[in-house]
């Protein structure tokens, strides 16, 4: 069907200037032999121009056509006093067609490399892909891509690796977009991710930092989602998972760990924004991340990040109780959240979960820091609800930028502090 | 819920949208934690609260009151301004054995269009009542040095005339787009869907639920025979503690100079669709405004 559409479309060319305005092309269900005849009929009226995609055969085969504007009453209404069936195929073939073309010069000015590649907008799911990909081309010696499994509805699940040698390192690791309506989050991660490229041996503290530790970064933490915000709906959160027994779809990856699951601070209602799923990693999106923190065992830093409220959290959100090393994460949020500001006055505020934002179970970073990875932090990105997921693009940059000094503070004092 | 909102100038029409330390209900068990010397604050005022915040207009009036706010513009916690301008007020959360929940702040107010420049409007200071954990909070609200009226009603009477000159129906979707910009040709319409969606966010605004506005997901403007402006829409509300997205259709008429009227109807969380909502429940056609 593209091909005959594309065909129209330099037919019309060709015939000059033609648009295709509020156009439609109806399939025809024809009944029996009768029926076939009276559309057979339809195509000698010179004067409806019908453009028959897919001509009158037999009955049982559809019938494919393009009616322009103007005949569409006229042919609507003979269809339906003969009793034919039919539904509309294309609403609107010109729409139809301006999209492709849209799509056909993004693919054209897709970037060749990550210098090209426009930091100060958001990107569909292909375009980070991509970008991934340019980035490991392009510095083959310290980034190299992971995948480490497949989405529930298949899209692989990658994760970044920066790393200057050495086997099996202490590491950092960063995740972004596990809520797939936050997308400052995950345009950040693609600015750390050039970032990291570029300030290795340039910045000598965070020179200092690579030389040692490995750093993990998972930009689309929830692919499914994700793209889903891009096709449907813009202020999805969850993954994409069915529930058996429910009409609604979807868990919050934020409340699928293995710490405190299923207790208060999430739901157990498949509809509901904040549904834990049926047993603590029931999400492959979170089973994948488990499974290679598991596997490394060597992590000594897990930062989650999230939009917005413009807060750097620390565990426990599923319980009151405090970590024992509430003084010690309690200090290094002080001075992340200070070196953030100093950029631009963005105002942050930190403590644990439960008492700075809500009680909230089953979170990551509560169950990486029961596993023992004691510097466990969550951000709250930009900005405080003037914009709250709906950030501009204008302002990703920034608040990548004043983001990565809060990293660069705990991931410093991860490398300081070593346990 | 359907409401109709009479709001007149006589009303305490502060919206006042307090965002507290949000309290866990761990267990149904009532914490009883200290009242937070600094409670968070979200403010959001609006249209015409003659009585107790002079002259202020529709215009001036979308005000936020953040302690995090963004760079550029004025941080606003009450401990800040009490910093800056000393007040006998200090900003306390009390809570009695009423189960009422009292909220004392002291802010200063800005003009929402910052391209207009950085102006402070004036200081404010409120008191906040919830009562039994239900909705729509009591506020009082005294303001002072606001702009002078003769301006105010001009910049009403712009707003009105931008409005008027948008082509009708308007009929736009996704304000701000999904990537959060708004033309400058909608922002009016922006303001204006701020204006009723700030009532409908108070009206459902306890010390355990806070609403931001989200998008709007469609807008549609009538024409009335006074030449009001009668507006319609669904807009996104995001609740923060239980991070639900809910769509709201709001319909409101407004006339500078006359009390704004919003009538709402808000999707039930849970419906078996999507969860964020941006499917349309049952669609609630605006009924016949007769009393208006």
């Amino acid at each position: 069907m593209r091909g005959l559409l594309i065909l129209s479309v330099l037919l019309g060319a060709v015939l000059g200037k033609e648009d295709f305005v509020g156009h439609q092309v109806l399939r025809i269900s024809v009944a029996d032999e009768a029926q076939v005849q009276t559309v057979t009929e339809l195509e000698d009226l010179e004067h409806l121009q019908l453009d028959f995609w897919r001509g009158p055969a037999r009955p049982g085969f559809p019938i494919d056509v393009r009616v322009p504007f103007s005949s569409i009453q006229a042919v609507k209404v003979f269809l339906e006093a003969h009793g034919i069936r039919y539904r509309i195929m294309i609403e609107d073939v010109q729409s139809l067609l301006d999209e492709e073309q849209e799509q056909m010069l993004a693919s054209q000015s897709r970037a060749r490399s990550t210098s090209t590649f426009n930091y100060d907008t958001y990107h569909t799911l292909e375009e980070i892909y991509d970008f991934m990909d340019l980035l490991v081309a392009e510095n083959p010696q310290l980034v190299s891509k992971l995948q480490i499994g497949n989405s529930y509805e298949g899209r692989p699940i990658y994760v970044l690796k920066f790393s200057t040698g050495g086997s099996n390192r202490p590491a950092i690791w960063i995740d972004t977009g596990i809520h797939s309506r936050e997308w400052i989050t995950q345009a950040s991660g693609v600015w750390f991710a050039k970032k990291i490229t570029e300030d290795y041996g340039q910045d000598a503290a965070f020179t200092a930092i690579l030389d040692n530790m490995d750093i993990f970064l998972e930009i689309v933490t929830n692919p499914d989602g994700f793209a889903y915000t891009h096709s449907k709906n813009r202020l999805w959160r969850k993954t994409r998972s069915l529930t058996s027994g429910s009409s609604c779809v979807g868990v919050d990856a934020n409340r699928n760990w293995d710490a405190g699951f299923g207790m208060s601070g999430a739901s157990s209602s498949p509809c509901s924004e904040t549904y834990h799923g049926k047993s603590a990693n029931s999400e492959v999106e979170v089973k994948s991340v488990v499974d290679f923190v598991n596997d490394h065992g060597n992590i000594k830093a897990f930062l989650s990040i999230h939009s917005y409220s413009q807060l750097l959290l620390y565990p426990y959100g599923y319980k009151t109780e405090s970590p024992s090393d509430k003084d010690e994460l309690d200090q290094v949020a002080k001075s992340a959240v200070a070196a953030l500001s100093s950029l631009y006055g963005t105002e942050y505020k930190y403590g644990s979960i439960i008492t700075t934002i809500y009680q909230a179970s089953g979170g990551s970073i509560d169950w990486t820091y029961n596993q023992g990875i004691k510097y466990s932090f969550t951000f709250e990105l930009r900005d405080t609800g003037r914009y709250g997921f709906l950030l501009p693009a204008s302002q990703i940059i920034p608040t990548a930028q004043e983001t990565w000094l809060a990293l660069l503070t705990i991931m410093e004092h991860t490398l300081n502090n070593p346990y | 819920m359907t409401a109709v909102a009479h709001v007149t100038p006589r009303l305490l029409l502060l919206l006042a949208l307090l965002r507290l330390p949000i309290r866990r209900r761990s267990a149904g068990k009532v914490r009883a934690s200290p009242p937070r010397p600094e409670a968070r604050l979200l403010l959001r005022a609006s249209y015409n609260l003659s009585s107790h915040l002079p002259g202020i207009t529709i215009h001036d009036l979308r005000v936020c009151v953040s302690p995090h706010s963004l760079p550029g513009t004025l941080p606003l916690t009450a401990p800040h301004v009490e910093k800056a301008l000393p007040s006998p007020l200090s900003s306390g959360t009390q809570i009695n054995q009423k189960k009422e929940r009292k909220v004392d702040l002291v802010f200063t107010t800005e003009l929402y269009n910052p391209e207009e420049g950085n102006k402070r409007l004036g200081k404010c200071s409120a008191r906040v009542f919830f009562r039994n954990e239900k909705p729509r909070p009591a506020v009082n609200v005294t303001c002072a040095q606001l702009i002078e009226k003769k301006k105010r009603h001009e910049k009403d009477y712009q707003l009105y005339k931008r409005m008027k000159q948008l082509q009708n129906p308007v009929d736009v979707v996704s304000i701000p787009d999904n990537h959060g910009h708004i033309d400058p040709s909608l922002k009016p319409i922006w303001d204006l869907a701020f204006l009723g969606s700030s009532y409908v966010m108070w009206e459902k605004t306890t010390q355990f639920l806070h609403y931001y506005m989200a998008q709007l997901s469609r807008v549609k403007q009538w024409k009335t025979n006074d030449d009001a402006i009668d507006f319609g829409y669904t807009v996104l509300l995001h609740e923060f503690s239980t991070q639900e997205i809910i769509p709201c259709h709001i319909h409101l008429v407004w006339y500078p100079g006359k009390p704004l009227k919003v009538k709402d109807h808000c999707q039930e969380p849970h419906t078996p669709e999507e969860a964020s909502g941006t499917e349309e429940g049952s669609a609630v056609a605006p009924t016949e405004l007769s009393n208006f």
